[in-house]
């Protein structure tokens, strides 16, 4: 998956695994939407820091239903937080071995592992994480930070310096939930899940707002702290007017679920129509998308937030301003990035819309393809994004 | 840039074809003679000083650089690989080195991760093995993506310049030499004219390629069957005088061999002292005593190229090899700045040409002519033996020993040293006819005015 805006935070399925998941719905084997509400409410305890209480509640859970992973993956999680860590290792490793295609339990026995300087183990498991989902971002971040200290360690070894200095303990993202289920059973909006927030957001270097967009990825900028270049753009206007030339990404895009093709439709919509012709308002949705794709990849971090509605909330509880230094952290500063959108497919309901899409991201030597879902709000003639998810 | 001087791969070829090298037949082991350690005093100063490092690094492979590397390496192999096939193969691909070179040689094809798996390996199993370290350092480091804003990247930086990575990229810098330069097959060095095969093992050091080769001697000539990673003096070779930390030059053989248990942790596996100083280097003024080649401190698993107080130090599982190999008093070590590589046909060329002076010598002992055979002589000469004996004397004792009488020469080695001055080690033993026994000589001769003359010698028995 991509480095979506919290990659710290999310997570999804890769396909099969959720083909896997559907399954097993189908079968009979299914999550229930009451389990679904058991698992919110852990999770909400959990975020509101209230363990004790997601304990009990996990295990009456449990004890009815002692083979649910993402139940016996929120209890790990709350083992962890309660300093309870054999007990995480047990639950983690008993669920990499009862659902090996979930990289979220390979994570946080590496998170574990770390937090007890075996950066070897801590490896092994986040590359399993990756074998699983190799789209994994929150593992694939993990996994470089371990490296780091393994190599660190290796050069302390190579000049024979005392190791016992240089140990600062890296801070490993955890994954704090392995899915929500979905509020109606199945359908393709139920397969669409967020996960919450780490609590810990990464620390974020200064960080310095590109000053215009790029529309495709940067040049390869050496210097280690680049600026991108400005790059002329068709200011992608939010406007209900969308130019076509301001798709600012090149592979053409089929656009599904669209009654009239979008290229061909420039035709101003003048006033925020709610019962704007669909057509109109799919072009509109997509050069939003393809606007907040476009400053992503050139790292214009005031035009990639303004893309986010004031009402969008970060999944997990993190505040929003803590999301944006979390995302300034994960965008500036990397030497490039590319944000590719395929098979965009846009559905535009009234006020709101969703955009389905494939996202191609690139970041340095990160190659990630992704599914994603950014739903859309309108307020006033302006669309934002209200909420974002992996998956889908 | 950096990168490619770290990984110059090695040919694959030269890998594979590693096969036949140790030999099956294997010397009498262990004639360790528990000698008494007592700490001689270059070794003690070579404990301590074998601390060093100084200068600035920045030979990495870097993340970003990668590409290039791997594109330069495989430029660098191809050559490499060409020569590979007429050129001595490395030593058995188990070895520390052949692993890390191996790792090297997946990096420069690609295959990094690959390259990270064995590297891995390798540290778990030699984690005192510096080098290995650094490029294990290093290919975990080139998975760092670069974003990752992590204390640790910080940290790598700094240790990247940490001064002493100066003499690990040396060492990988003379290994990779050593590797890619390979002695062209069916050459000796070019000191090694003809060798008894009495000594059944004899080892050459290139100290510029920090390297020692061990041959194998038998009625079919030498061959090359291992050749090993060596450090020397921290003041480089061509010992003068004690306590100048340097590695004498010449050619010696094998005294003795010291019980490790008996030795300082520091000298590792091992030591083999060598004669130095040797009877040429006495009559040069050449000081200073306690040469060995010997093992790792247990810290250590190789120590850097120019490390030593004048010894010539191995990896432990290196030493061992040799330790089971070597015959004391038989074992030729030659030590070269930089080694010439000789057919053998050409060897055997020269080898001829000086026969015809101990030809001519023995010849003018059995004539019974004093004045003939003291031309052989300088007026210098010395025997080695209890009491000091001078040329004259010496003169009149060779004539009463061969009387005229026929006397056959054989087990013949001559070692040939040139530096300044042209030189000849000669060991030989005579046999007078209708007897079975006689003398082992080793005599040192000296060019004069292209003349060979004898300075010195030694009844061995």
């Amino acid at each position: 998956m991509p480095k979506s805006p919290r990659p710290r935070a999310r997570f999804s399925f890769s396909p099969t695994v959720r083909a896997l998941f559907l399954a097993a719905a189908a079968c009979g084997a299914t999550l229930p939407a009451l389990a679904a509400t058991e698992h919110e409410d852990v999770d909400r305890l959990m975020q509101a820091g209230k363990l004790d209480e997601a304990m009990t509640k996990a295990e009456a859970f449990l004890k009815d239903k002692p083979r649910d992973p993402q139940m016996r993956f929120l209890k790990g999680v709350i083992q962890l937080d309660t300093g309870k860590r054999a007990e995480a290792i047990a639950a983690f490793t008993q669920l990499t071995q009862d659902a090996p295609e979930l990289p979220e339990p390979f994570n946080n026995l590496a998170v574990i592992y770390a937090s007890q300087n075996q950066f070897d183990k801590a490896r092994n498991a986040l590359e399993s994480a990756i074998r699983t989902n190799p789209s994994y971002a929150t593992a694939q971040e993990n996994l470089g930070d371990v490296y780091a200290r393994l190599a660190s360690q290796a050069y302390s070894k190579a000049l024979q310096l005392d190791q016992n200095n240089t140990a600062v303990q890296p801070k490993l993202a955890v994954i704090r939930t392995l899915f929500t289920a979905p509020p109606a059973a199945g359908g393709s909006k139920g397969s669409t899940l967020v996960a919450s927030a780490t609590t810990t957001p990464a620390p974020a270097p200064a960080a310095k707002p590109a000053p215009a967009p790029a529309p495709t990825p940067v040049a390869k900028a050496p210097a280690p702290a680049p600026v991108p270049a400005p790059a002329p753009v068709a200011k992608a206007p939010p406007a209900p007017a969308p130019a076509p030339a301001a798709a600012p990404v090149a592979p053409p895009v089929k656009v599904a679920a669209a009654p009239a093709p979008v290229a061909k439709t420039p035709e101003p919509a003048p006033a925020p129509a709610p019962a704007a012709a669909p057509a109109a308002s799919t072009a509109e949705i997509e050069s939003v998308v393809r606007g907040w794709a476009a400053a992503w990849a050139g790292q214009d971090m005031d035009r990639y937030l303004a893309a986010y509605g004031s009402d969008f909330v970060p999944a997990g509880g993190q505040s929003r301003k803590a999301w944006e230094e979390d995302r300034r952290a994960r965008i500036v500063g990397k030497s490039s990035i590319s944000v590719n959108l395929e098979n965009l497919a846009i559905k535009v309901d009234g006020q709101t819309a969703t955009a389905k899409f494939r996202q191609v991201y690139r970041a340095d030597n990160l190659n990630i393809a992704s599914r994603k879902t950014l739903e859309l709000q309108r307020s006033g003639n302006q669309w934002h994004i209200r909420k974002e998810s992996v998956g889908g | 840039m950096a990168a490619s001087a770290l990984l110059l791969a090695t040919p694959g070829a030269a890998l594979a074809a590693n096969n036949n090298s140790t030999s099956s037949k294997t010397a009498k082991a262990g004639s360790a003679k528990s000698a008494k350690a007592g700490g001689s005093r270059a070794s003690a100063k070579e404990a301590r000083a074998s601390k060093a490092g100084s200068g600035a690094s920045k030979t990495q492979l870097q993340a970003k650089g990668k590409r290039s590397a791997v594109a330069d390496s495989q430029g660098a192999a191809r050559p490499a690989r060409k020569s590979a096939r007429t050129a001595a193969p490395l030593q058995e691909a188990n070895g520390a080195e052949a692993r890390l070179i191996a790792v090297y040689e997946l990096f420069g094809r690609g295959k990094s991760r690959e390259a990270l798996a064995k590297a891995q390996t390798l540290v778990r199993d030699h984690p005192n093995f510096q080098l290995a370290q650094l490029v294990y350092g290093d290919l975990l480091a080139a998975q760092v993506p670069p974003s990752n804003a992590m204390p640790d990247t910080a940290g790598i930086a700094r240790l990247r310049g940490n001064p002493a990575m100066v003499e690990l990229h040396e060492e990988s810098r003379r290994r990779l030499q050593a590797l890619r330069e390979r002695p062209p097959a069916g050459t000796v060095p070019s000191q090694f004219l003809t060798l008894s095969t009495r000594s059944r093992f004899a080892i050459a050091v290139d100290a510029s390629r920090s390297r020692l080769y061990l041959f194998e001697n038998s009625d079919k000539g030498m061959k090359l069957v291992a050749d090993y990673y060596i450090s020397v003096g921290k003041s480089g070779t061509d010992k003068a005088v004690e306590g100048d930390a340097r590695t004498p030059l010449g050619v010696y053989y094998i005294t003795s061999s010291l019980d490790p248990r008996s030795l300082k942790d520091f000298y590792g596996a091992g030591a083999l002292p060598i004669n130095y100083p040797n009877p040429y280097d006495v009559r040069r003024g050449k000081t200073g005593s306690g040469i060995w080649l010997h093992g790792t401190p247990p810290q250590q698993f190789a120590r850097a190229p120019l490390a030593s107080d004048g010894c010539v130090v191995m990896a432990n599982p290196d030493l061992k090899q040799l330790l089971r190999k070597v015959q004391i008093g038989a074992t030729p070590v030659v030590t070269a700045r930089s080694l010439q590589w000789i057919s053998q046909p050409q060897a055997e060329k020269e080898e001829k040409k000086f026969a015809d002076s101990i030809t001519a010598w023995k010849d003018a002992r059995a004539s019974g002519n004093e004045a003939q055979l003291k031309k052989f002589y300088l007026p210098d000469f010395q025997r080695a033996s209890r009491k000091p004996v001078d040329a004259n004397s010496v003169l009149r004792d060779e004539l009463t020993y061969a009387q005229g009488k026929r006397v056959q020469i054989k087990d013949v080695s001559y070692l040939h040293w040139r530096d300044t001055e042209d030189t000849m080690v000669a060991t030989f033993g005579e046999v007078f006819e209708g007897e079975k026994n006689g003398r082992t000589r080793r005599q040192y001769w000296l060019r004069q005015a292209g003349e060979w003359k004898l300075f010195h010698e030694e009844i061995l028995g």
